[in-house]
């Protein structure tokens, strides 16, 4: 059942699950590297064509969503493309979950004796209870983040998948923790991972940070008690904690830096600007707040395609609040909690943007 | 130790990937169509990839299999055997036209596969 790993990563239980799911990694490349590029470039062309003609006006600066929607939806492919999309993340989710639960008890039991070995940096509120907003099945995971017991081990997996291979031994992760900002001081005691999934992030940042105290925070218990156990295996002294991110229960200004990643596009605008003031609240003066994030399009800076493959995630990979959030002024929000905001160091992935948030000293 | 865990995991669940799911084209057939070609590829695959791993592990302990593969009998019990895996494939292959088997509209039919558009 258990077949090991392939380095930091789970293997699925049978030759057959991994064959297959490595034939849906290499399946996603081609539709998200190769498809979707000419997808964009046929939908911009035809749009320039029809903005210089006069059959579509941008209003306000923003062409209108429904006129992008209309005149991409001309390419036959675009349907071809969005069948695809769909469809191997259901094949994905499947059998990474089919896989997974082989070893239902063998992956429980691991979680359950890392709970044991190492209590004291396991924080679960057994009277906590999610609220409903965060119960969707974001990317279509089974169970979404809170109701699946596997829910860690499946999101792993699943995100590999997600990431085309690019992310098999947390690469990705390694290069958000390195690029996090620490304050200007220079001194970290203690750092906070907020919607820290299955703390790839965090237990790096116990690697950049070592004499640290490094907190990793998320609303799912799933994800939370995979987060530990991954991290006792690695031999990280990482605290996990299931939290709502807008109400962490950490003292005021208890901490010196807090990093994010792609959170706040998965909250409601409402729940962002909460989740901003309570980061506010528990860094210290002169903290840092790293966060990268979905782009934002509240100043028509996002281009037609982009916006057409964020409403096409939106409503086909389960984002429900994505949309809300990238018409919101981001930025903006976080500076009327009394950041001073800047941008934030590039990242390998420039879909996404990069700002780094300090409380005034 | 005990390997029961405390917390109950159940074998299946998601409302997002179950039922009828959604279609991108208005005639679904295209959709089944499009869903098949990528299990049946996932499928193909699959099992040339098991192939390969048997025929390395076999050449790693000497054994050359070519030959023997050609001039196999299958006995009933193995008959039986592999035509119940065929059918799965067959299944999982064309599922989707058993998911979807009706087009969009007109109203009638109970249950019906929602559009791409469909928040």
């Amino acid at each position: 059942m258990n077949r090991g790993s392939i380095g930091v990563t789970p293997r699925p239980t049978t030759l057959a699950d991994e064959s297959y799911l490595e034939f849906i990694t290499s399946f996603r490349r081609l539709a998200i590297q190769q498809m979707f590029p000419k997808v964009a470039e046929h939908g911009e062309t035809r749009l320039a064509q029809a903005m210089e003609n006069g059959a579509v006006k941008a209003e306000g600066g923003n062409v209108p969503l429904t006129e992008i929607q209309r005149i991409f939806a001309e390419n036959p492919v675009t349907p071809t493309f969005q069948r695809f999309v769909r469809t191997q993340q259901e094949m994905m989710w499947r059998r990474t979950r089919e896989s997974f639960f082989r070893d239902a008890g063998g992956l429980m039991a691991w979680m359950d004796r890392a709970a044991a070995e190492h209590p004291e940096r396991l924080h679960i509120d057994p009277e906590f209870v999610p609220p409903e907003y965060t119960r969707r099945e974001i990317h279509c995971q089974p169970g979404g983040y809170t109701d699946d017991p596997l829910g860690g081990v499946v999101y792993h997996y699943g995100t590999k998948v997600f990431y085309e291979g690019f992310n098999d031994q947390d690469e990705l992760h390694r290069e958000l923790a390195e690029r996090a900002t620490p304050p200007a001081d220079g001194k970290v005691a203690r750092a906070l991972d907020i919607g820290c999934s299955i703390g790839q992030a965090t237990t790096l940042l116990k690697d950049l940070y070592p004499d640290a105290e490094i907190w990793g925070l998320d609303v799912g218990e799933p994800l939370v008690r995979y987060a530990h156990a991954r991290a006792v295996d690695h031999g990280k002294e990482v605290h996990f904690k299931q939290a709502l991110a807008e109400d962490n229960g950490f003292a005021d200004a208890s901490f010196d830096m807090v990093l994010s990643y792609i959170l706040f596009h998965e909250v409601p605008v409402q729940k962002m600007r909460e989740i901003i003031a309570e980061t506010y609240r528990v860094l210290r003066p002169g903290g840092t707040f790293t966060i990268y994030e979905f782009p934002s399009n509240d100043k028509g800076q996002v281009s037609a395609s982009t916006r057409f493959l964020v409403d096409y995630d939106s409503r086909n990979n389960c984002e429900p609040y994505s949309p809300d959030f990238v018409a919101a002024d981001f930025r903006g929000i976080i500076e009327e909690a009394g950041f001073e905001v800047a941008d934030g160091p590039a990242l390998s992935n420039t879909f996404l943007q990069s700002l780094v948030a300090t409380k005034p000293a | 130790m005990d390997e029961k865990p405390a917390i109950e995991v159940p074998e299946t669940l998601g409302e997002e990937i179950g039922g009828q799911g959604k279609a991108y084209f208005d005639d679904v057939v295209i959709d089944n169509i499009l869903d098949a070609l990528l299990e049946l590829s996932a499928a193909v695959w699959t099992y040339h990839d098991r192939v390969t791993v048997l025929e390395t592990v076999l050449a790693e302990k000497g054994i050359e299999v070519s030959d023997a593969i050609e001039a196999h009998v299958p006995e009933p019990d193995e008959i039986a055997r592999r035509e119940k895996e065929r059918m799965a494939l067959v299944n999982r292959v064309f599922g989707a036209f058993l998911r979807r088997p009706t087009p969009r509209g007109p109203a009638g039919l109970a249950a019906q596969p929602q559009t791409g558009d469909d928040t």
